[in-house]
């Protein structure tokens, strides 16, 4: 019995291992950077601070981080349609997006 | 005032800044200047420039810092969008913000020129003799119109042939002139050379002389535009739009074709180039520009006219204590737009919060989108991404609209247009 936990435990150990070598290089549990966000907020403000409902710019304040992140990744793939957007997105790695995410869905529109 | 801890982070890279900030170990910096209060941040010009720097060092840093933001005028038009009032669309009141905001916000506001500036003493002489010291100061007094660039021009003969390129007065003296033509009349623009406030702004601004003339009827009336520049900011879209909307009104001429301007006479209406004279019953002469008097006045500005930054932080090339930023500077890829001085308000807004506040600092970034309004509904772009680069603000990415783009892109790209100016004026009124 004892030696059927251990090898289970084992086995779990492997797992995890396994799971967190195979995760990519720069992969870290860090929560996201919120001042880091805070930081890169200024480029996207500029545009974004007066947005409501019915603007064409839509509201980004308040947005679910994970939505967030599918959008900016979209444009940044090119898979959804804004010249200006593209080329914003297009220089923000991930952690970035993911501090961006983070910043905003933290804060309220001023 | 500058303390041991100050000449610490001076020589430490702004990497190895957020390095040590991030390791935790910022506690250990004192903040930049102590013994005398709060640092003092001055800030001259509330434009897009400097009053996005007021703002943002004011609410980052929480009152830490006392900010003073010298400008002149209780209300502040602005130049970007003022085409946009030209074609009708807008009115001059929607354009023209004040400073109660900003005010409220905590920032101390100081509706006096500025006069000068003691680099030595760290001190800003106001026009009525007054002096304001400081920490650190951001430049950011825009322009001023060199008159003597066009042969015959000058500060009176503005008041004839307007250049508008200064909003305000000017602005409505040339839509007053403009309303009030008949026709068969002929407007001749005279474009300014490179470098120049807003590239694309002079082209925006004949689409919307011809907005207004087709939309009053008119047959004959001319736009002529004697250029001194071969090319110009997004010519391939304009050209495009304007012989879609507005079919033979509008005469374009590059340098090889007037042969060289040879000057106005504001008199008479008379302009005349190496190959023609034109007489125009309103003229609206763009002449060359250079940084506002104040800061060539401090060394600032080099041989070009216009004021060298660091591209890393926004610091003027020729003192340590001064950031320039906006219409001003040098800024490399960046055109001179409001887009553009917002965004390097930022970038030494953000400095300055580590210089004078201890707060954490991050690589500079920059972008920039200038939008012009072509007819109505028929709106281009275009823009880029900017980081530091080989001494210099360096593109990254760049976009810009395609010609035969879709009508209805077009109509989005306005749309955007009038939500980026209600957000970026919210970003430095408040």
């Amino acid at each position: 019995m004892l030696a059927a936990m251990d090898g289970l435990r084992r086995s779990l150990w492997w797992t995890l291992a396994s799971v967190i070598a195979a995760l990519p290089m720069d992969f870290t549990l860090a929560a996201p950077d919120v001042e880091l966000g805070r930081y890169l907020s200024a480029e996207c403000v500029t545009c974004h601070r007066g947005a409501t409902a019915k603007s064409t710019i839509p509201n980004i304040y308040g947005l679910a981080e994970k939505t967030f992140v599918a959008v900016i990744k979209a444009y940044r793939e090119k898979r959804l349609n804004n010249a200006v957007m593209q080329n914003i997105a297009g220089r923000l790695k991930d952690e970035e997006i993911e501090a961006l995410a983070a910043y905003f869905a933290r804060t309220r529109r001023p | 005032m500058i303390n041991g801890n100050e000449a610490i982070m001076t020589n430490l890279t702004r990497r190895n800044f957020t390095v040590l900030a991030g390791a935790a170990l910022a506690p250990l910096f004192a903040p930049a200047v102590l013994g005398q209060g709060k640092p003092k941040l001055v800030v001259i010009g509330g434009g897009p420039g400097g009053g996005t720097v007021a703002r943002y060092v004011n609410k980052d840093l929480k009152g830490a810092v006392d900010v003073t933001l010298i400008e002149p005028q209780k209300k502040f038009t602005t130049c970007f969008f003022s085409n946009i009032y030209v074609g009708g669309y807008r009115s001059f009141q929607s354009i023209t913000h004040g400073y109660d905001k900003v005010r409220r916000e905590g920032v101390r506001l100081v509706h006096e020129a500025a006069a000068s500036i003691d680099r030595d003493k760290r001190e800003v002489a106001l026009a009525g003799g007054k002096r304001i010291p400081y920490d650190r100061l951001v430049v950011a007094p825009g322009i001023d119109i060199k008159f003597d660039s066009v042969p015959g021009y000058s500060e009176a003969a503005a008041q004839v042939m307007p250049h508008a390129w200064k909003p305000g007065p000017q602005t409505e003296l040339l839509v007053k002139k403009l309303n009030a033509l008949k026709d068969g009349d002929t407007i001749v623009m005279i474009a300014p050379p490179n470098p120049y406030r807003c590239p694309p702004g002079p082209y925006e601004r004949v689409s919307m002389f011809a907005h207004v003339l087709k939309k009053k009827g008119h047959k004959k009336s001319k736009i002529i535009v004697l250029d001194p520049k071969p090319t110009f900011s997004k010519q391939a879209l304009f050209l495009e739009g304007w012989e879609k909307h507005y079919p033979g009104m509008i005469e374009w001429q590059d340098p090889k074709m007037h042969g060289g301007i040879k000057g106005v006479d504001p008199k008479t209406g008379e302009i005349r180039t190496d190959l023609a004279n034109y007489q125009a019953t309103l003229a609206n002469v763009i002449p060359a520009q250079w940084a506002a008097k104040i800061a060539r006045d401090a060394s600032l500005a080099d041989q070009s006219g216009f004021c060298p930054i660091d591209p890393e932080n926004m610091k003027s090339k020729m003192d340590a204590n001064i950031f320039v930023v906006g219409d001003a500077c040098i800024p490399g890829d960046m055109p001179k737009s409001a887009f553009s001085a917002n965004s390097q308000a930022k970038v030494a807004a953000m400095m300055i919060g580590g210089e004078l506040g201890n707060a954490r600092t991050f690589p500079a970034r920059y972008s920039n989108t200038c939008w012009s309004l072509i007819e109505t509904d028929d709106d281009v772009k275009v823009g880029g991404s900017y980081e530091p680069g080989e001494g210099r603000i360096k593109a990254t990415t760049t976009f810009v609209s395609q010609k035969g783009e879709p009508a209805e892109l077009r109509k989005q790209n306005y749309k955007e247009s009038v939500d980026w100016y209600t957000s970026i004026i919210g970003d430095v009124f408040g």
